[in-house]
């Protein structure tokens, strides 16, 4: 029977596949999917059936998690016996359909290079006997179809697994029928819209730029697009219980949400949806659509000005203007930079850094998290203050700069780990002494030097104008040695120079290093703070910290002193670990 | 008859071919020279349709090859200058695309390819990912892909670079028969000594300029000397010697 109903399809797709269009199709899939850009750099192709499993993921851990919100075993034992599922699911649905729509905008920026065709590809499928028209609809084809593919993938946990969870409660097969139904339509929809608004913003920015100056701004772009992405994560904390007013029109701000269209998209279809809300569906649709056509029209004309006009763009970029050389970039080189290892590598770090546009999208990330995070305590500090000096002790005032240092300097940890050219690794192992052991010094700085001036011209100017320079001084001190401590912490052992080794595969002890980042945060961002802000009024109370500085500074150093001198010399990793190793029991 | 005739193209002001006019015949394997910048990447894009010239046409049988790209590129197969295939498909992925993009029958692409790898040593490797490939083993592929399909003219855009001895050995004398079976031949390099051993006759460029055009035999007997020193007597006033002193004064500064 199954055979009767697979047979033609695979007959069908047997035949299409080997039709140009198709094989096309398949080539502009798999591009999408594996590597993008012109380069041939390995490390982070992780194969699409990884890659979808990934996606799939944090959906399905979200719904079980919520088993202990909807468990009716548990709900009897805290003493509620009478509940509204639909009611109490909102929140929970507004995350997520902001969840599918950060997942499937992050997933569409991660591969913002591979979505449209480039050099290569015009250099491989332009002089064969196809026309450029053929490759472009092959590409939208492969585009459209990973559209559907990531809103499918990327929901489909969510989409059994919620109504199961919120169901529990109830015994009728037809509410957990529709609730799927209803849920299905706005998560994968949320999805459609994200992937659409990513894949617009890349062709507007296409039709209207120049290939040089789309370049340079494509990556401020997509840090820009992250950075939206994790703030509507972050709404789903705030927003529900916005939209949840019974009465009244609802806050114009909403309208700029449009996770906010899709809830209410939600609400109206079960007939639970206030006028306001009802309002606020009717824009859903329409956006879709409206989004798809600027989409399929920005996409043809940045098409047009950018792919068919590749041989000429290539000809025309071979000459570029030398650099400016920054004084301060000079003068900061010269105090920082002591010997021959350092005077080369770090500015290497540097500028992989700055021009890597996949160190610079993860760091942007981490940033906007980062932001966001801080833009919170701004407002929690502001919330219950009578005035500015109160505020500006506050603890959650106090632990901005701690939560932007924090996230700095874990994020350079992180993206000292992805590598960047392992094929150019044989200059370093050309000329480096494996036995000098430079290069936590190394990796130090280049943490150092970006970490603390940036938290130093926020915390330092800001304090001085508000609470005198006393304060102010105080508070930087603690805020530079805390993130001395924190950046030898993240650095104990480290024995690479930044971007040398393949991506460090996922190990047992990966869940332990994640809790343990999560438990740093809490005394370094928000125990700290609140320390220092009861310390403040009395700065001798400071000397109680001094403890716990000295256990931060001893502990690292005692485990890199006690390491043994085979774990001390530096290393180059560069074959590529598997991520799912087979146990090929066959054989 | 392929004929290029006044190509001229400028890139914003700038002229990369100025006025460039040859024609290439049945049987003719004809070189192109020029130090870098000289104009020859972009005379081969014009003659590929990659680009359209500024003004001049290039023209295949009498027709300009514009009117109707996807025929000329049906009987064209191109060696590019780099070899940027997709690391992720295998060699054999990589040829049975380029083969059904062509519109080669499935049975006769099979077979061919498997005696075309055979022949280039690849037949073991045809199951890796070229990503796993070296500069050679690439080279290899994109050069099985240009004359898989038998096309009636060949562009060859330095194919030599990262072969080993064996297999540059057996591609010259492949363009040597291909040249003999009445195929058409660009080929464009920087090696003097392979121009001089396989082509019938060569175009100097210099500044997108011809500069000089004739069989390899005449231009050597006109200037009495060999063809890289009429290539340097031509192209440049380079005291190529002078040159090489100098970098070594260079290095020794302090």
């Amino acid at each position: 029977m199954i055979n009767l109903l697979t047979d033609p399809i695979r007959h069908w797709w047997g035949y299409y596949r080997q039709r140009p269009f198709g094989r096309l199709v398949q080539l502009f899939v798999a591009r999408i999917f594996r590597a993008g850009g012109d380069s041939d750099m390995e490390g982070l192709d992780l194969g699409m059936g990884l890659v979808l499993t990934l996606l799939a993921l944090p959906g399905g851990f979200v719904s079980i998690l919520l088993l202990d919100k909807y468990g009716t075993l548990l709900q009897w034992m805290r003493g509620t016996l009478e509940v509204d599922p639909l009611l109490m699911s909102v929140p929970d649905e507004y995350f997520f359909i902001v969840l599918s729509m950060t997942v499937t905008g992050t997933a569409a920026v991660w591969r913002w290079d591979a979505i449209f065709p480039d050099r290569r590809d015009y250099m491989n499928l332009v002089p064969l006997p196809i026309s450029t028209r053929t490759i472009f609809f092959a590409n939208l084809v492969a585009v459209l179809f990973l559209a559907g593919l990531i809103a499918l993938d990327v929901n489909a946990a969510s989409c059994i697994l919620f109504p199961m969870v919120v169901g529990a409660t109830q015994s009728k097969f037809l509410f957990f029928a529709k609730f799927a139904a209803v849920h299905a339509v706005g998560v994968v929809l949320a999805s459609v819209f994200s992937f659409l608004a990513v894949f617009s913003m890349l062709g507007l920015l296409m039709a209207l730029l120049p290939p040089r100056a789309f370049r340079r701004l494509s990556a401020y772009m997509r840090g820009v697009v992250v950075v939206y992405l994790v703030t509507l994560l972050c709404t789903s904390f705030a927003v529900p219980n916005k939209l949840l007013r019974p009465k009244g029109a609802l806050p114009s701000w909403t309208l700029l949400f449009p996770s906010c269209w899709f809830l209410s998209l939600c609400q109206s279809l079960r007939g639970r949806a206030s006028p306001a809300l009802m309002e606020l569906a009717r824009l859903a649709l329409p956006g879709i659509a409206a989004l798809t056509v600027a989409a399929l029209g920005c996409y043809a004309i940045g098409y047009h000005r950018h792919f068919v006009r590749i041989p000429e763009i290539a000809e025309a970029a071979m000459t570029a203007s030398a650099p400016r050389r920054s004084r301060a970039g000079a003068l900061l080189a010269r105090l920082v930079l002591r010997t021959p290892f350092q005077k080369g590598c770090l500015p290497f770090v540097w500028k992989t850094m700055v021009r890597s546009e996949v160190h610079r999208l993860v760091l942007t990330a981490i940033g906007g998290l980062g932001l966001v995070l801080a833009s919170q305590a701004l407002m929690n500090a502001f919330a219950g203050a009578k005035s500015w000096h109160q505020a500006a002790r506050s603890p959650e005032a106090l632990s901005i700069p701690f939560i932007l240092s924090f996230l700095i300097i874990i994020g350079l940890r992180i993206i000292f780990e992805i590598p960047v050219e392992l094929g150019s690794n044989w200059i370093f192992q050309l000329m480096l002494d494996p036995d000098r052991q430079e290069w936590q010094s190394l990796a130090r700085k280049a943490v150092l030097t970006l970490a603390l001036p940036l938290v130093v011209i926020i915390a330092f100017p800001a304090y001085a104008y508000l609470e005198g320079l006393r304060i102010a001084f105080l508070h930087t001190l603690l805020l530079g040695i805390w993130s001395v401590l924190l950046t030898n912490i993240v650095l104990t052992r480290f024995r690479k120079v930044p971007f040398t080794c393949t991506l460090p595969i996922f190990k047992q002890h990966s869940i332990v290093l994640l809790l343990a980042v999560c438990f740093g945060y809490v005394l370094y961002a928000i125990s700290t703070p609140e320390y220092e802000s009861s310390a403040l009024a009395q700065p001798l109370r400071m000397i109680g910290l001094a403890p716990v500085a000295a256990a931060a500074w001893f502990i690292p150093h005692h485990l890199d002193k006690s390491a043994i001198d085979i774990e001390r010399k530096l290393i180059f990793e560069e074959t590529a670990t598997r991520t799912i190793e087979a146990l090929r029991l066959g054989e | 008859m392929l004929e290029a005739v006044h190509l001229t193209k400028r890139y914003a002001s700038l002229p990369a071919v100025q006025d460039l006019s040859f024609s290439l015949h049945s049987g003719m394997v004809l070189g192109c020279l020029g130090p870098n910048g000289s104009g020859k990447s972009t005379t081969v894009k014009m003659l590929t349709g990659l680009l359209e010239p500024t003004r001049g046409v290039v023209q295949f049988d009498g027709h300009n090859i514009q009117d109707n790209l996807q025929a000329y590129r049906k009987r064209l197969g191109y060696v590019p200058e780099e070899a940027h295939l997709y690391p992720y498909l295998t060699g054999w992925e990589y040829l049975e695309m380029v083969g059904t993009l062509r519109g080669m029958a499935p049975h006769t692409l099979g077979i061919k390819l498997d005696s075309l790898l055979e022949l280039f040593s690849l037949h073991p490797h045809r199951h890796a990912s070229i990503g796993t490939y070296s500069k050679g083993m690439r080279q290899r592929i994109l050069l099985i892909a240009a004359i898989m399909d038998n096309p009636d003219i060949f562009i060859f855009d330095e194919p030599l670079s990262g072969l080993d001895v064996a297999s540059a050995l057996i591609f010259k004398n492949l363009v040597q028969a291909l040249g003999q079976q009445g195929k058409l031949v660009f080929y464009c390099s920087h090696v003097l000594e392979v121009v001089e051993k396989v082509c019938s006759d060569v175009l100097i460029l210099r500044k997108g300029v011809v500069i000089a055009q004739d069989s390899v035999a005449n231009i050597g007997q006109i200037l009495g000397q060999s063809l890289e020193n009429t290539f340097l007597h031509l192209v440049d006033d380079l005291d190529t010697m002078n040159v090489a002193r100098d970098i070594v004064e260079v290095m020794k500064a302090a």
